[in-house]
């Protein structure tokens, strides 16, 4: 089996529960274009740490016994240290082996949790309790059965001519890919996966392209694979002595890409891919863009999976874990583990993984939580409070828009014993909610739209008598700008500043407008149904700049001046005055001027300036008749 | 052709409001040294036309004959390329363009753009160097950055090329700009040089005037020459034979600011606030320019106040007009000035206490995340 958690675990020490602490990760780094060791793109490599260069040499000895099945598929065939020190392979193994051990006592200190014995602990509990059948699997009953059918119809009997390819999509953390795992022992397949290689940091490219070592992307490095798989149908030639034994090829992590060009690169490899699969492929596609709607990347993930499917795959779309079979599941871990957690606190476990709105169901952070809940307290302490290790709530931004606009505040205390008093018109009542800042860390909202979302609604919200809230708030709100604008502006940016201290001012612009618009609608009307509305000045920024662009070219075409003249002077002066030459009528008829201006703005925009100019010059025309 | 075009004064000859600055641009031209040059005075004072007639004085009627072009550039400022869309009037001795159209981005246009056709010198007929002139527009709303990179343009370049530098008030041309410039002050027009403009153009159309008819569109036309030849001829549109009371067509916008000023003083409530700022959206979707809005509507308002609130408002007026220049968003600030604009009679507050609580209120929270 040579799953990406068992892979990981063949490197490290069986027991060893935790990302490598710095030094191990040292030597991974180093070797990371080593062509022979297997590692995964999951997160615990990666940021290694560079400028030690005596330990290269014995880190790149690497450990063929332990891993050599995995390293065989892996697709990379650029050999640049192929020579093995067998020799240090001891020593080798022996500095890996001590700091992890090291690491392991560090955990052994922070969960002195009593009843529990020392040996459980030394896997994480998504390791540990690991579904290994398919009725532990939290996943649809149907689903799984729908993806185990479809795998034994193409294991029994390898036609050609038949797409051999499914997909599966749903959320992170459903179990995808320990559906897959389960499926294929059960059938016992063997399954390979494909392993995407370690990012490169940019230091150690600018380390590599000095020694000669090209640099090579994950989308490159997919596409070899995919060439090789295809061409010399590599996996058959890998388990040769095996095959009798039924192989199932994963692919877990497709490269994200950036740009039209690498995504139609990444399109056609995997159009090969299933359409010129041997052996039963799977494909997994975490649907990130479901639960983070801020994300761009949505379209990308979509048009992915719809060519895919187009290509002929067979697509398995799993739902959510519904909040239920995740208490069931971690119910069922308690009982393992023998240890009681109130009943709340598996409920408020599974309701926070399982926010309904946000991410659905994720077991993966359901059980971390409940092993810290284990390892923190001793299992009674009051329920009631939250969890600190939740995972943020997060809200969206029109909640936090409402929020503060509302602006509901508790009622006034009997006595209010305060060290010092305000004066009645700077005094407020306790706000309803959490700080605002927080409010606004938890809506990911940006100061430009809050501000602009504040500016624009919240006239709705002040009662008609306060006449001088209005002008406290705008008055926030125009310092508000006046921050913002120090930020994109470069006008009155100093130099020496960096981002850093922009990412401040925006905080602080933020924090100004929310504020200012809580403290300045001290008499919010009373509360009733409001439409929130966008920004209208966003539209009319947009309309002022278009209508700018045409005024020049306007102007030049009809009146044929040699030079320019400032736009300002276009709009305030020539444009009315010309509109009265347009419109002959009695000068004193200008009841609503609000449609004179809409006239003409109609005007110049449908006319164009050729009309314009013929019906001046007939215009004249008459004039001279007189 | 309106009259503005039809009228304006070709030569430095002819012109009429100002002739002793075009005397003394006459001389500069014979001398065959021009330094670089910035006129600076109100709008509709006559700059752009003494620039013309001094280009013509100095390349003949060539520079006349000009084309508009709306260009792309693409500008590669280290990491990134930044497309910047240009419009600009050239003949084949000068160029000019508004540098401050590109907004923020207007120092690349300094740096890149104008440097590019400072750089490349005009060889003429008889194969003698000569230079090209550039004609920058609105030097006033340039940015600092940009300012600054002209100053650099301007020494580096000044063999090859001549800048005149157009705008309204000097005061916000750096004194480094400055300096390097021959300073040219474009008074306003009085209003008696109006009305001899305006009774030259009448017997050029042979219109017969009646008494009194120039002189009101004079006094109505703020000392904006521009302006007055404007209403001029739209009055000569609008009727003609002239009557002695013709009504003078006003300005649509002015007209609205007005209602506008008129609504803020009849009532003030947050219902109020808003149809005001619908109004303001209506005029600043005509472009009329925000700054221009607040002084206008300032003016309105000032006839209506008490004398006593007058200073008041004149504060905050400038107060905001400032805050609108450092900020983005004009509408905020207008909208501020309009809503603080009856409080001031009730008790002021000064807005710098509230901004100290609020900075150090969100300094202390963020200290805390």
């Amino acid at each position: 089996m040579s799953s990406r958690r068992s892979l990981f675990l063949s490197i490290f020490p069986p027991n060893s529960p935790t990302p490598p602490n710095p030094l191990l990760r040292l030597g991974f780094s180093m070797r990371k274009r080593n062509p022979v060791l297997v590692l995964s793109s999951s997160d615990e490599e990666g940021n290694g740490v560079r400028g030690c260069a005596t330990s290269d040499s014995r880190c790149s000895s690497s450990r063929v016994s332990s891993s050599a099945s995995a390293a065989r598929k892996r697709p990379r065939g650029r050999g640049s240290r192929k020579n093995l020190h067998s020799a240090s392979r001891d020593r080798h193994v022996v500095e890996f082996d001590l700091p992890s051990e090291e690491f392991c006592d560090h955990l052994h200190d922070l969960s002195k949790t009593p009843g529990i014995t020392q040996t459980d602990k030394k896997e994480l509990w998504t390791e540990k309790h690991k579904p290994h059948s398919l009725a532990d699997l939290a996943v649809h009953k149907k689903k799984v059965e729908e993806v185990k059918r479809w795998l034994e119809e193409r294991m029994k009997a390898p036609k050609e001519g038949i797409e051999n390819c499914v997909l599966i999509t749903g959320r992170s953390g459903v179990g995808k890919s320990t559906a897959i795992h389960v499926i294929a022992s059960l059938l016992g397949a063997d399954l390979c996966e494909w392993m995407s290689p370690t990012p490169t940091l940019w230091e150690e490219h600018v380390h590599n392209s000095n020694s000669g070592i090209q640099y090579m992307s994950k989308l490159d490095e997919f596409e070899s694979f995919i060439e090789k798989i295809r061409k010399y149908s590599l996996l058959h030639g890998a388990y040769a002595e095996e095959l009798r034994k039924p192989t199932i090829l994963l692919i877990d992590d497709i490269p994200v890409t950036k740009g039209r060009a690498s995504f139609s690169r990444l399109r056609k490899c995997i159009k090969t891919l299933v359409q010129s699969a041997q052996t039963p492929t799977v494909i997994l596609i975490t649907e990130y863009h479901k639960t983070e709607p801020v994300d761009s990347a949505t379209e990308f993930w979509e048009e992915l999976e719809s060519s895919i499917e187009q290509a002929g795959a067979y697509k398995v779309a799993f739902n959510p874990i519904t909040e239920n079979s995740i208490k069931k599941t971690l119910t069922r871990i308690c009982q393992e583990e023998k240890c009681d957690v109130p009943a709340q606190w598996i409920d408020h476990i599974a309701r926070v993984s399982g926010v309904p709105s946000d991410t659905h169901g994720e077991l993966n952070y359901g059980s971390p939580s409940l092993f810290l809940t284990r390892s923190s307290g001793d299992g009674h302490t009051n329920p009631q409070i939250s969890l600190p290790w939740g995972r943020d709530e997060k809200i969206t931004l029109f909640h936090a828009l409402g929020k503060f606009l509302h602006n509901k505040r508790e009622t006034p205390p009997a006595l209010a014993p305060d060290l010092f008093t305000l004066k009645k018109k700077y005094a407020r009542n306790p706000l309803k909610m959490d700080a605002p800042e927080e409010v606004l860390l938890q809506a990911h909202g940006q100061a430009r739209t809050i501000t602009d979302f504040l500016h624009e609604n919240v006239l709705d919200f002040v009662s008609d008598e306060a006449t001088d809230s209005g002008w406290v708030v705008n008055s926030y709100l125009s310092d508000a700008d006046c921050i913002l604008a120090s930020i994109v502006h470069p006008k009155f940016c100093r130099i020496t500043e960096t981002n850093e201290s922009d990412s401040v001012r925006e905080l602080v612009a933020a924090s100004v407008a929310v504020r200012g618009v809580l403290f300045g609608n001290s008499h919010p009307s009373p509360s009733r149904w409001h439409t929130i509305r966008t920004p209208k000045h966003w539209q009319i920024e947009q309309t002022s700049r278009h209508s700018k662009i045409q005024m020049l070219p306007e102007r030049f075409a009809t009146y044929r001046t040699s030079s320019f003249c400032s736009l300002s002077s276009i709009a305030t002066e020539y444009r009315p005055m010309i509109k009265w030459f347009y419109s002959p009528v009695n000068v004193h008829a200008h009841d609503n001027i609000s449609e004179s201006l809409h006239r003409e703005d109609d005007m110049d925009c449908t006319d164009g300036s050729l009309e314009g100019k013929k019906s001046e010059e007939s215009e004249e025309d008459d004039i001279e008749d007189w | 052709m309106l009259w503005v075009d039809k009228y304006r004064p070709r030569t430095l000859d002819k012109i009429i409001a100002h002739e002793e600055i075009a005397q003394n641009l006459k001389k500069l031209v014979s001398e065959h040294d021009c330094p670089h040059l910035l006129f600076y005075g109100p709008t509709g004072s006559g700059k752009k036309t003494l620039v013309m007639a001094l280009l013509k004085q100095m390349f003949g009627p060539g520079v006349e004959k000009v084309k508009l072009e709306n260009k792309m550039w693409k500008i590669d400022a280290g990491t990134r390329t930044i497309e910047l869309e240009l419009t600009m009037l050239s003949s084949t001795h000068h160029v000019e363009m508004n540098p401050s159209d590109a907004g923020f981005q207007d120092r690349y246009i300094v740096q890149e753009i104008i440097k590019e056709m400072a750089r490349n010198r005009p060889v003429d007929t008889k194969g003698k160097k000569g230079f090209k002139v550039l004609v920058l527009n609105e030097v006033d709303k340039l940015s600092r950055e940009a300012q600054h990179s002209l100053r650099r343009t301007m020494e580096k370049y000044s063999a090859s090329c001549r800048l005149i530098l157009c705008c309204n008030s000097s005061s916000k041309v750096t004194e480094a700009v400055r300096s390097r410039c021959l300073n040219i002050r474009v008074n306003a027009p009085t209003e008696e040089q109006i009305i001899k403009v305006l009774e030259f153009i009448g017997k050029k159309e042979n219109l017969q005037l009646p008494p009194g008819l120039t002189a009101r569109i004079a006094a109505q036309s703020n000392r904006n020459l521009r302006r007055a030849i404007l209403s001029f001829e739209t009055c000569r549109v609008q009727q003609y034979p002239f009557t002695i009371n013709q009504a003078l067509p006003p300005l649509d916008w002015e007209q609205y600011v007005s209602e506008i000023a008129s609504d803020i003083m009849k009532e003030q409530s947050p219902k109020r606030l808003f149809s005001v700022r619908g109004k303001i959206y209506e005029l600043l979707v005509n472009c009329i320019p925000p700054e221009i809005i607040l002084k206008k509507l300032l003016s309105e308002l000032l006839k209506k106040l008490d004398s006593e609130l007058k200073h008041e408002v004149c504060h905050w007026a400038a107060y905001y007009e400032h805050r609108m220049r450092l900020g983005q968003k004009a509408i905020f600030h207008i909208e501020a000035f309009v809503a603080n604009q009856s409080l001031v009679q009730m008790e002021p507050v000064s807005s710098f206490d509230h901004l100290k609580d609020s900075l150090c209120a969100s300094f202390s929270r963020i200290s805390y995340v």
